[in-house]
């Protein structure tokens, strides 16, 4: 097959979070000019596809929505990851060597619970087409790297527990930026203990820093790993123009980023400086996926000489990175350490905050610890939505790989649960073994099927 | 009255209407050497008929700018090409010889991010110079938006040049898409002269024989334009032969349905959709002789098979070549092909019946079957052929990309209700073609001048496309190269009503009727918000007078 990057546009010119939201109809507009002007979409080494919707049950794979799928999303969404869906299938299919979904809504903030929108995002469309991917194809590894200036809760949340997907973000130090999180002692759970990977960086990181902690440790990370299939969630909010947040990243340092990384998918995520990176910075990524010259590729009043690493902030990189390699190396030991396997689970709870819609949320997952397999995890989530209404749920969710007593054993729970579910406003079961998800509230015992595209 | 005249590659067809009536038509075989005297054999019966009478309208369709480009040996042009940041330029190769990269750039709003250079002007105005072109092609990325370094250039080079011939491309086109804008333009510098030599020996012509009706020309987009202004663009007008097809296909079906246009020919079929009665423009600009353009054209798809495909046993399965090896075997050919297969199952009459059936036994032959079995069997594949690409091509409409919601959700599965065949091979074959895709099909009796009827009937049409930016205070139009200050316009409502405006004053300029209502075709509004704040707004809005034909011929008129 001659290389072909498949390339998904979805700038939703339609939709809005509010008329002044960074997450606006605007937001791709300068992108798409450039884009077209460029004659992108007529290079042969470019195929251009046309997003499909999204169903249900590709949502119901990654999320429990409260109170179900369509109350979470909008048709926009259903389009956005349908794009994403669309690029997969494609690469599966051999119809492409690489695929970069530019759509939006971007969706990594969100977590396995949606009870609303969490930084932007509703649904997390990395989650749900590695999800759709594994059902539907022989895949077992995968490696999500985030690009993104926020760290990606939601992409760690949803394989917090699962070994088989290994999560590398770099971002902005959570003590300067939303959402806070992403620190380097945020490993992974007991049974994916090393499987999530944090590198909070110092504010004003060039492209030197960056580079440096992707050729010394995240390549390296990712050639010890040897997954099956690498996803960049691309965000690009690390650009130097960026109201957002403040790095020093340019299209130019994203684009040999994504050269070097060459993931098989790339998911936009943010980046709102839309008119002096956007247009930049998704122009110098399609071009190096497509193996394609991107050195006449920069903004406007770029002058190198305004870019440059101190020695303390490098001095601070390189430490991280060093600390982080032996973390990985010795993720095994370290795991056992910090979590003793004693009893058949063990108790986690955390709140959560969803800063776009005010929702507090409190959670308790009991994390099925097995010697056979990676377990199922059973959580208990309230939703506190404003003006004091709120929602309670549990949901049960299996891995893929979980043993054979490890699924009669969740599937009798979600049976029980069932039978007792006095205040407890839907209860879910997400079974990635069989691909089968149900959620039971007053309404009954719903399964979640691909028939289902509707939204609310 | 009007007069339609298709120059066809193999006929050159002519049709008198008077309304919905055909008074007259012609069809002669066109000498390609001779090009106006085809078009006057066609031509003279009908003005023959129509003196006394008062002739509206002629308009032409031709294939004549197809042979212009496809001769190539156009004089040498330079290309002058001012990229600015992005795409490295080498990525496209324009197969210029004298290419000349100028730094300087303008961005997606038309602001200027580098300026020219002034000695980089000066050095390549003396290289065109002493390689002696006559002409030039200026084309900058983002001029449709800022027109500014284009003009520049270009008035250097007419300053220090004399008699060079300069083209800019914000004046060819200004739809996004610089690449596809330096290729438009340089068709459009390749055409210009050989366009207006053309020009005025047809209407010299025309003055002999004391014919004073205006002339136009039909484009690629289905709409006819005055012979005058369409030298400006010939360009345009390539491809009007597929164009009056369609045309002449709308005509002759009921009106508001989907239908497929199918014109079988010798070896290819040729096929465009009318969708709920308007036929489906191209998304993108017309591939022309390899090269992407903004050219606007139907959607037209083709499949490799004819009434004289060449037949072939391989492997024991019977292929349709893409070719043709001769005439059909039953007019005196040496290779089996449908029309054979026509001939024996008795669908048609032509040609010699015996000489079919042996074609349809050499056939039968190597496939284990007799030659009434074989020639099933190749109308089957035949038919089965056309009904693949048509089902593709409706598969690509539903695939287009789509960048807003509603386009996405409006895009449902359709399938044609009929088939109108055109060509010589269509009247046979159509009836198995609608029995394998469940849709009627239609063989109107003027099917074989439907290319003339499309030409005659097809109406005056004209496209605006309006972009606003009411923060830099300028407006442009894509498809004239207008750039303008913009003064109270800052609502949706405020640039629709200036768009129609404009549109209907440009309407009356180039002659359609004042009695043509005029379309929005779509209206887009993006607030721009600095800072949580709106800073000013960014407005599209296009507006036409939509491509279509003048009158439906109803049935029994003819
Ligand atoms: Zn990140
Ligand atoms: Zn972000
Ligand atoms: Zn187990």
């Amino acid at each position: 097959m001659e290389r072909k990057t498949g390339l998904v546009f979805f700038p939703a010119f339609d939709w809005a979070i509010s008329p002044t939201h960074p997450e606006r109809e605007e937001r791709l507009l300068y992108t798409r000019d450039q884009l077209f002007e460029e004659g992108i979409m007529d290079l042969p080494q470019i195929s251009e596809y046309k997003p499909r919707m999204a169903t249900h049950k590709d949502i119901a794979r990654a999320h429990f929505c409260v109170p179900d799928v369509a109350t979470q999303i909008t048709e926009a969404h259903l389009f956005a990851v349908g794009g994403a869906l669309v690029l997969a299938d494609a690469l599966m299919n051999k119809e492409i060597t690489n695929g970069f979904a530019l759509v939006r809504p971007p969706g990594h903030h969100a977590m396995r619970v949606a009870h609303g929108n969490r930084g932007f995002c509703n649904i997390n469309n990395e989650a749900i087409m590695i999800e759709y991917l594994r059902q539907k194809y022989d895949l077992n590894k995968v490696v999500i790297v985030d690009t993104d200036v926020h760290h990606g809760d939601g992409t760690q949340d949803m394989f917090y527990h699962d070994p088989d997907v290994l999560f590398i973000s770099f971002h902005q130090d959570g003590r300067t930026l939303y959402p806070g999180s992403g620190f380097c002692d945020e490993l992974g759970g007991p049974n994916a203990f090393g499987m999530n990977i944090n590198i909070p960086l110092q504010p004003n990181t060039t492209d030197e820093g960056i580079h440096y902690v992707l050729e010394n440790l995240v390549l390296p990370i990712i050639e010890d790993f040897k997954p099956d299939l690498v996803v960049n969630s691309a965000g690009q909010d690390n650009h130097y123009t960026d109201p957002l947040a403040n790095m020093r990243f340019t299209a130019h340092g994203y684009a040999s980023l994504n050269e070097k990384l060459n993931p098989d998918l790339a998911v936009l995520e943010g980046g709102y400086a839309i008119e002096t990176a956007l247009p930049y910075v998704n122009t110098g990524i399609i071009l190096a996926m497509a193996g394609l010259d991107y050195s006449w590729v920069r903004e406007p009043e770029y002058r190198p000489e305004d870019f440059y690493e101190t020695k303390d902030r490098m001095d601070y990189t390189k430490k991280l990175v060093s600390y982080l390699w032996e973390v990985w190396k010795n993720r095994e030991e370290l795991g056992a350490e910090k979590y003793p396997r004693n009893g058949d689970f063990l108790e986690l709870s955390r709140h959560i905050y969803y800063d776009t819609d005010s929702i507090r949320e409190q959670q308790y997952e009991d994390i099925r610890l097995c010697d056979d397999c990676p377990g199922y995890q059973v959580i208990r989530s309230r939703g506190m939505y404003p003006y004091g209404s709120s929602k309670l749920i549990e949901a049960i969710g299996i891995h893929p790989r979980a043993c054979k007593s490890c699924q009669e054993e969740a599937r009798k729970l979600y049976e029980e649960k069932k039978k007792d579910y006095q205040g407890v406003d839907v209860i879910y079961l997400q079974d990635k073994v069989q691909d089968r998800y149900f959620q039971y509230s007053k309404d009954g015992d719903v399964e979640v099927t691909d028939e289902q595209q509707t939204t609310r | 009255m009007f007069i339609g005249l298709d120059v066809g590659g193999t006929y050159t067809d002519a049709v008198l209407m008077d309304g919905r009536k055909i008074t007259k038509k012609t069809k002669v075989p066109t000498d390609n050497d001779n090009l106006f005297d085809s078009l006057l054999n066609a031509l003279d019966p009908l003005l023959e008929a129509v003196k006394g009478k008062n002739l509206e309208r002629i308009v032409l369709s031709t294939t004549l700018i197809t042979n212009l480009i496809a001769t190539k040996n156009v004089d040498p042009t330079a290309l002058v090409i001012i990229p600015g940041p992005g795409l490295n330029p080498s990525t496209y190769d324009y197969k210029v010889p004298h290419t000349f990269l100028l730094s300087g750039a303008i961005d997606y709003r038309g602001r200027e991010i580098d300026p020219l250079d002034e000695q980089e002007i000066k050095t390549c105005a003396q290289k065109i110079k002493e390689a002696g072109l006559k002409r030039a092609v200026v084309v900058g990325k983002f001029s449709q938006r800022n027109k500014k370094h284009e003009e520049k250039v270009a008035s250097y080079l007419q300053e220090e040049i004399p008699g060079i011939r300069v083209a800019m491309g914000h004046q060819v086109t200004g739809r996004l898409n610089f690449p596809r804008r330096v290729f438009t333009s340089l068709l459009t510098i390749a055409t210009q002269e050989r366009f207006r030599t053309f020009y005025s020996e047809v209407l010299k012509l025309l003055e002999q024989r004391g014919i004073s009706a205006p002339l136009y020309i039909l484009k690629a987009d289905g709409g006819t334009i005055s012979f005058d202004l369409s030298a400006k663009k010939p360009v345009e007008t390539i491809f009007s032969g597929p164009a009056a097809s369609t045309l002449g296909g709308l005509a002759l079906t009921p009106k508001g349905e989907t239908t497929v246009v199918v014109d079988i020919g010798g070896t290819t079929t040729d096929l465009a959709l009318i969708l709920s009665g308007e036929p489906l423009l191209a998304s993108r600009g017309a591939h022309i002789d390899d090269k992407l353009t903004h050219v606007r054209a139907f959607a037209t798809s083709s499949a490799a098979v004819g009434g004289d495909s060449c037949l072939q046993v391989q492997d024991g399965l019977l292929q349709i070549m893409p070719y043709r090896k001769g005439a059909a075997y039953c007019l005196g050919g040496t290779h089996p092909t449908p029309t054979d297969a026509m001939r024996v199952t008795g669908i048609t009459d032509i040609g010699d019946e015996k000489q079919a059936v042996k074609a349809m036994e050499l056939l039968g032959k190597d496939l284990g079957i007799g030659p009434q079995k074989a020639a099933e069997h190749v109308l089957e594949k035949t038919v089965q052929r056309i009904a693949g690409e048509i089902e593709a091509m409706f598969i690509a409409w539903e695939q287009e990309p789509a960048y807003r919601i509603w386009e996405l959700q409006q895009r449902k599965k359709i399938r044609p209700q009929n088939l109108v065949g055109i060509g010589a091979a269509s009247p046979a074959l159509l009836p198995l073609l609608g029995k394998e895709m469940g849709c009627s099909a239609l063989t109107p009796p003027d099917a074989d001048v439907a290319n003339a009827i499309g030409a005659a009937l097809a109406k005056t049409n004209l496209r605006l496309t309006f972009h606003f930016d009411t923060q830099r205070n300028f407006y442009f139009i894509e498809e004239t190269g207008v750039q303008e200050k913009l003064t109270d316009i800052d609502s949706l409502a405020d640039a629709e009503s200036f768009s129609m405006r404009r549109l209907k004053e440009e309407g009356e300029r180039i002659g359609i009727s004042a009695k043509e209502e005029p379309e929005l075709v779509y209206s887009e509004l993006f607030n721009m918000v600095r800072g949580w704040r709106r800073g000013g707004r960014l407005i599209d809005v296009c507006v036409q007078f939509p491509t279509g034909i003048i009158e439906y011929l109803e049935e029994g008129d003819a």
